[in-house]
């Protein structure tokens, strides 16, 4: 029997915890256990896909490539860059982390539709299988972008890969509308949209570009499918269609899709970076409307990737114009978190060592994008290496960064349990070095003249091919060592208490690993989660702990 | 209690990453050339290009610097000690009005700068120059054919310039997306079907310069950029030009059909097939024996092989079936050959090609 009670003006109402393993960790409607399930399957596309990486830096040790037809090469770095974008970056941001841990810091029981919810998550894996099981049937070849004609062109596997990228799409799309209304009308009393956390506003940010941008990208994908399988000419232009419309259509959804793949990583960066320098987060509400900003913009440049494609030549001034603008509110946050530092006691925890990556490498390739906003320079690195150097940056210097910084800090609070200190340096120092290895000479070769999406290329660019494959075995090696301290720290790992990094958000302040109901009575708020000379500004959380505190520092 | 102003080392620090900047926004401006970073630029705009990669890589050297530079500083100097208390909190600044309008005022100057300059150049490359050569170009599965104005036909393998001439390049597709680029003009454009794409430019120094793809476009696109485009002196220029005129005054211009019917193989020219075959056939066939596959086979013998008495099609490997190939095209499950049209082969061109062919042992 459920309890209803009047409770500062929230109806307290908690359900009984669903008992049996399946109800409990398969179907579960619980935000906790939906968000690690996202996190868990997402690792597992993670390794999937990282696998077809090293097969690509394989291939390319020699300018001859030679352990790949190039046909099969194809299939390898399009499945690469399909699954880390829709099977790992994005699922890993929203739906694990966003699960996971935005209903708790608004101070809420669970999403606004938990059933919703498990739908979104349970076709997540369905479709990612639906991608990689395109390998049987010949997978897709043009990239993960896909560009008509060529897609026309491709394998049976196309159609399916439009398949899957469309039914994720449906996932994300689900889970954004949840998360928009969850942060809309469940936040708990007090908790304003000024007194939101910051990982809360990047939440806030990015559902509403789930919601609108992925339907554009279904549309394209629905056209395509149509297209490929039943000759209805969209893309075609021997049969009067049009190959630009699809880019059109498709960068409309991805270029926020680069925005869904950041402004999540840039709340956890806001989060980690004040806790762990133990100081209020410096500009909090410029570093929450930036996000804002950031989101609106971000609708409005999808163009600057199609300067060389032929669009109207005044069309590409306001695109390369709002473009140039992103770059301030991105600046903002950046020297905010700077500020943030300046005069802490920073504890150069593993979580806040990867926040620093993140910072670093983010930053540079903010600034690589600046170059490539730039028409004239554009026009010369624009399908070249230059684009991968870029977007690995991006997004494994930005969003994988954002994403190792995030597991580190939120560990204690899924298992109980701190990951180990010291394989996590060893984790961060050897990923920074594999990957500065493997892509900073990419913006050179870009540069230089080697195109992307190469099979084979110039003998001249091979030393740093070489270089780079060599590089990138170190960075597996790091995931690898990721990998064993986690799977080991579930059970093995040091006892973490409920607040072990002196946290001041709400999901610190209930047990490890939460209980099925979060919180016994819904708080109240009455302050910003940053000030860390005052008390904790929540009322009724007394009764929540039942273990004693671990000093702040423990873990070293 | 700590008060909240930054200390010594704080100035210091700033002090040395402003002199690393300086040396940064120096080395950019004062390199004679852009080429350690760059391919050697060989014409106009592409000296505007270059000057636009000064300015945007001194800017981002300078920049870069403070903020890996106090990333560094910050994460040593106020790091906790191990004599500080467990719970040792550090200054209490929430915000500063002051810095904040700073760093949002200071970018929005520089995108402000960054747009103008950025603007007068992408002008440059939209007008059109009065008098000057135009020449299209057009992508196919997997090489580039040119056309010049008073030449019949197609002009193959390498594109010639004259040096100093103001150019307008047109360029289209007839399969896929292809792009056009040659690194040393820094300049660029997508080759879409259906579509014309303009580049203008203006090329300054002689040379060779590779030509090369940057659009993905089917198997063998990592070996579409061995075309070359030759920028020489105008008399040389002259004398190409005039070759071509020559060589294809009795060529059609219209796009080669599809013919139906069988073709005439009687009367082939072995060494006119094997011109052909060096443009249209080796960017997927080797000369080697049947094994040394690129997209398709090996064709050394393909005519004379006891070992593969058969076409890919299943007929029985005699001039006659090959021409039929070369003529239709084939798509099965080890890929796809265009047809005639699409390799823009005229029937004598595959006549000659047959006898080429025939003439492999």
């Amino acid at each position: 029997m459920s309890v209803i009670a009047e409770h500062g003006g929230i109806a307290e109402h908690i359900h009984p915890e669903p008992q049996g393993f399946i109800r409990k960790y398969v179907f579960s409607l619980d935000h906790k256990i939906i968000g690690i399930q996202y996190i868990i399957t997402a690792f597992v596309f993670f390794i999937l896909a990282g696998l077809l990486a090293e097969v690509i830096r394989i291939q390319l040790l020699h300018a001859n490539g030679g352990f790949l037809t190039p046909d099969t090469y194809n299939e390898v770095y399009s499945v690469h860059g399909s699954a880390m974008v829709w099977l790992v970056i994005i699922p890993m941001l929203t739906g694990g982390f966003g699960n996971f841990v935005m209903p708790v810091q608004i101070g809420a029981r669970d999403v606004a539709f938990p059933w919703l919810n498990m739908i979104s998550f349970w076709i997540f894996p369905v479709a990612g299988i639906m991608l990689f099981s395109s390998f049987l049937m010949g997978a897709p070849v043009a990239g993960w972008t896909e560009y008509p004609p060529m897609s026309l062109q491709g394998a049976a596997g196309t159609s399916m890969w439009c398949a899957a990228i469309f039914l994720v799409g449906v996932s994300s799309t689900l889970t954004g509308m949840n998360f928009l209304v969850t942060m809309l009308k469940m936040r708990a009393p007090g908790m304003t949209y000024t007194r939101m956390p910051l990982f809360c506003w990047g939440q806030f940010a990015t559902a509403p570009l789930l919601m609108i941008a992925t339907t554009a990208l279904a549309a394209a994908l629905a056209a395509l499918f149509m297209e490929r399988q039943f000759g209805v000419p969209f893309y075609d232009p021997t049969k009067g269609g049009s190959p630009v419309l699809w880019q059109h259509m498709f960068w409309f959804y991805s270029h926020p899709a680069v925005y869904i793949m950041i402004l999540p990583a840039f709340g956890i960066i806001s989060e980690v970076v004040s806790v762990f320098s133990r100081k209020p987060i410096f500009g909090y509400r410029l570093i929450a409307f930036s996000s804002a900003a950031i989101a609106l913009t971000g609708f409005m440049v999808w163009a600057h990737h199609m300067f060389t494609s032929g669009i109207a030549p005044y069309m590409q001034l306001p695109f390369m114009i709002i473009t140039f603008i992103i770059a301030v509110p991105t600046g903002v946050k950046i020297f905010s978190w700077l500020a943030t530092m300046w005069g802490g006691k920073i504890h150069l925890t593993t979580s806040m060592l990867f926040a620093l990556g993140f910072l670093a490498l983010f930053t540079f390739g903010g600034i690589s994008g600046v170059f490539l906003a730039a028409i004239p320079f554009d026009l010369h690195v624009h399908g070249t290496y230059f684009i991968p150097a870029h977007i690995h940056y991006v997004l494994v210097g930005g969003s994988l960064m954002g994403i190792f910084s995030g597991m580190y800090f939120w560990f204690p609070k899924m298992s109980g349990r701190y990951m180990s200190e010291f394989w996590g340096r060893m984790h961060f120092a050897l990923f920074i070095i594999g990957f500065t290895g493997t892509f900073l000479p990419m913006h050179y070769l870009g540069a230089m003249g080697m195109p992307r999406r190469v099979a084979t290329y110039d003998p001249q660019f091979q030393y740093w091919n070489q270089f780079e494959t060599i590089f990138s075995f170190v960075m597996t090696l790091s995931i690898l060592i990721f990998f064993i301290n986690m799977l080991y720290s579930i059970r093995r790992g040091k006892p973490a208490g409920h607040n072990p990094w002196g946290a001041r958000t709400l999901e610190w302040q209930i047990p490890s690993p939460p209980p099925y109901y979060n919180f016994k009575h819904i708080p109240s708020v009455f302050g910003l989660p940053y000030d860390f000379t005052e008390p904790l500004p929540y009322l009724h959380l007394e009764e929540e702990l039942t273990d004693s505190p671990v000093p702040v520092g423990a873990h070293s | 209690m700590e008060t909240n102003k930054p200390g010594r080392g704080f100035w210091v620090t700033t002090a040395i990453l402003a002199l690393i900047s300086t040396a940064g926004i120096l080395y950019f401006w004062m390199i004679p050339t852009v080429e350690p970073w760059l391919p050697p630029e060989g014409g106009h705009p592409g000296d505007q290009v270059d000057w636009l990669f000064r300015f945007m890589a001194s800017t981002a050297a300078a920049l870069y610097t403070f903020v890996v530079g106090y990333i560094v500083y910050f994460a040593i100097a106020y790091r906790r000690r191990k004599s500080d208390p467990p719970d040792a909190l550090g200054f209490h600044v929430h915000d500063n009005t002051k810095l904040e309008v700073t760093w949002t005022v200071l970018p929005t100057l520089f995108v402000v700068l960054l747009s103008i300059l950025s603007v007068r150049i992408w002008y440059v490359l939209q007008v059109q120059p009065n008098n000057g050569l135009v020449v299209e170009s057009i992508g196919r599965q997997w090489y580039f054919t040119f056309r010049y104005p008073n030449v019949n036909g197609e002009v193959a393998n390498e594109m010639h310039l004259p040096v100093g001439v103001p150019v307008t390049l047109n360029v289209t597709s007839q399969d896929v997306i292809h792009s056009f680029w040659v690194p040393d003009m820094r300049l660029k454009a997508d080759m879409v079907p259906g579509m014309i794409n303009t580049i203008r430019f203006t090329p300054t120094r002689v040379g060779r310069y590779q030509i090369i793809c940057t659009e993905f476009c089917g198997t063998a696109h990592s070996t579409m950029d061995k075309q070359i485009m030759v920028v020489e002196t105008q008399a040389q220029y002259d004398a190409w030009y005039h070759g071509w005129q020559v060589r294809n005054a009795n060529v059609s211009n219209a796009l080669p059909t599809v013919s139906t019917g069988t073709i005439d193989l009687a009367g082939g020219n072995a060494a006119a097939g094997q011109a052909l075959f060096s443009q249209k056939c080796s960017a997927c066939h080797a000369l080697g024996p049947f094994t040394q596959r690129i997209v398709g086979p090996g064709l050394r013998g393909v005519l004379h092989d006891p070992t593969h008495p058969n076409l890919v099609d299943g007929d029985p490997a005699t001039p006659a079936n090959v021409a039929k190939i070369l003529q239709n095209g084939y798509t099965g499950s080890i890929g796809h050959m265009p047809n005639q049209s699409d390799n823009g082969l005229s029937n004598k061109d595959i006549t000659n090609l047959v006898a080429y062919l025939n003439s492999l042992r």
